[in-house]
């Protein structure tokens, strides 16, 4: 029974990581229509970074956010207004192409400085435990998913009652209406992209703690977001933070009560499966 | 006020609109006929930037505005009203409103155009923090043009805000359009409606195939022969 208690904590606290990861692809989504192959290799970059910044000046991941924070976001502005934005809305194809080489160049970028040895990136929090009663939790995974919901709470705020959320969401919902308005479309599409990738530096330090990286590992965490905004209907907020949960728990169960290889194929094998059910994802809108 | 010289207009480099001259002077009512596909939407983009004209040029207040974005038009208070309404359909009236005065000239002014423009539509005061898209036609239209409002515009350009409403929508929506007019605003009225336009606007286009093919007074238009072919050579 601890067993299960111990897999279901460890899902949702992984999970809520993987929702905040999913929201910042599925809000670029829903304003310029980009999905981001290149997603996972952002993550990595901005790990990279922690790892650079500790073995540079020793410090913490969840110090150094301080720096990747505006270090990533403005990355994102960058490769929005200059490689993307040229190509978005006419070939969907060519976009997808394009942050796919851009996968590659992130991934290579970073064997080249790097290595391609495993590394970790130590912390304070690595090795705290908190117990309560049978369970045992990891300090780094109460604190991850403390700040994922933080920051979803924030995000959801920030759409819903201030006029860039509002521009955000006018974008989305149709795009000519909003011009209309007198709103610069490109500028919000820049805008929200570089915020989506901006998140991936606060969920980078998040997943840190405890955790080997490789430079090779962006693809992987691409294509768990994307099952998580699938799930999620693509740019239903709830939906998509629902959608992390999901996988973060099946991934939680696979690797508790199915061995652990085999056990990395439960969120794919759970994924297909709600897809079958419920094509339009796991939300109730037709939207 | 408003004044286009030889506008030539069109997509991918193929021209909807040949030669187009017009004038909107200060508080006036004009409308723009024109049959279906006529190039009607096509100008009234060109006006708001949307469209990037091939040639002519189009003056604001004296001011060269032909390669201005849609953004800095709006900032100069030219507000269309588009065809089909184009509320935001997921976010609530109340919203869809401020998101009318989202420009920075308009910004400030929020709260106290609020109160304007539902006191001109108390249909909509009741229904605020409904979503639009739950809205019937009538009240959507209602919704577009108080969004239109909500921008402090100064010249309200409107793209067949009669299209697809009921008789008696349409009867109020035109009752709007002559109190807005009693109030100074200055209008573009565009239409298919040709008999109601022509009862309520001052001075008329008539735009056939991309071209004006009658321009003057309302009563005049309306006694051109050529209004009506403009019309049937459709
Ligand atoms: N986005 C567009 N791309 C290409 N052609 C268009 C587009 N919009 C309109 N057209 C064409 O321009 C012509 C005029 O259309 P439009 O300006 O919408 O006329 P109206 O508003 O008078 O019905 C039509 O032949 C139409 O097919
Ligand atoms: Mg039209």
């Amino acid at each position: 029974m601890s067993e299960l208690w111990q897999a279901l904590a460890q899902g949702v606290f992984i999970g809520s990581t993987y929702g905040l990861l999913a929201l910042g692809m599925g809000l670029v989504y829903g304003v310029s229509g980009v999905v981001n192959f290149a997603h996972g290799d952002f993550i990595s970059l901005a790990m990279f970074m922690c790892l650079a910044l500790f073995s540079a000046f020793s410090l913490d991941p969840y110090v150094s956010v301080l720096i990747t924070i505006p270090v990533m976001t403005a990355i994102g502005a960058l490769v929005y207004r200059f490689l993307l934005r040229p190509m978005v809305g006419y070939k969907f194809l060519m976009v997808v192409q394009l942050t796919l080489g851009l996968s590659l160049v992130l991934q290579n970028g970073i064997l080249m400085i790097f290595g391609g040895q495993p590394a970790r990136t130590p912390s304070i929090v690595e090795s705290k435990l908190i117990i309560l009663g049978d369970v045992v939790l990891r300090l780094a995974h109460v604190i991850a998913c403390a700040v994922a919901f933080a920051m979803a709470i924030g995000l959801y705020v920030m759409l819903r009652s201030t006029d860039f959320g509002r521009s955000i969401r006018a974008v989305h919902q149709n795009a000519h209406a909003a011009a209309l308005m007198g709103i610069d479309v490109g500028r919000v599409q820049v805008m929200t992209f570089a915020l989506g990738i901006g998140i991936l530096a606060v969920a980078a330090a998040l997943l840190l703690p405890g955790t080997p990286i490789q430079p090779t590992q962006g693809l992987q965490y691409t294509v768990i977001t994307l099952l998580v905004v699938v799930l999620g209907g693509m740019t239903n907020f709830v939906g998509i933070m629902l959608g992390g949960l999901v996988i973060g728990i099946s991934e939680a169960m696979g690797t508790v009560y199915v061995s652990d290889t085999l056990g990395r194929l439960v969120p794919y094998a759970i994924f297909v499966l709600i897809m079958l059910f419920r094509p339009q994802g796991l939300t109730w809108r037709a939207s | 006020m408003l004044e286009v010289e030889g506008l030539v207009a069109g997509y991918a480099g193929t021209p909807i609109l040949r030669d187009i001259s017009l004038r909107l002077d200060r508080g006036e009512t004009v409308g723009l006929l024109g049959a279906n596909n006529a190039g009607k939407t096509t100008l009234i983009n060109s006006l708001s930037g949307i469209v990037t004209p091939m040639a002519g040029r189009i003056i604001f207040d004296g001011r060269d505005v032909t390669r201005a974005t849609p953004m800095q038009r709006v900032e100069m208070g030219i507000i269309q009203v588009p065809e089909g309404r184009l509320v935001f359909p997921e976010m609530s009236v109340r919203e869809n409103l401020l998101l009318g005065g989202f420009c920075d000239r308009a910004r400030p002014l929020r709260p106290r155009q609020m109160e304007k423009v539902l006191a001109l539509f108390p249909r909509l005061k009741e229904r605020l923090s409904q979503p639009a898209g739950t809205l019937s036609g009538g009240e959507q239209q209602m919704l577009a043009i108080g969004r239109g409002l909500m921008a402090e515009a100064r010249v309200l350009m409107l793209d067949e805000p009669s299209l697809g409403l009921s008789p008696l929508f349409v009867q109020y929506i035109f009752g709007i359009v002559d109190q807005l007019h009693k109030d100074g605003l200055t209008m573009l009225l565009v239409e298919q409606n040709l008999n109601l336009t022509l009862r309520h606007a001052q001075r008329c286009y008539v735009l056939e195939r991309g071209h004006i093919a009658v321009e003057g007074a309302a009563e005049v238009v309306k006694n051109d022969p050529r209004t009506r072919q403009a019309y049937l050579g459709l």
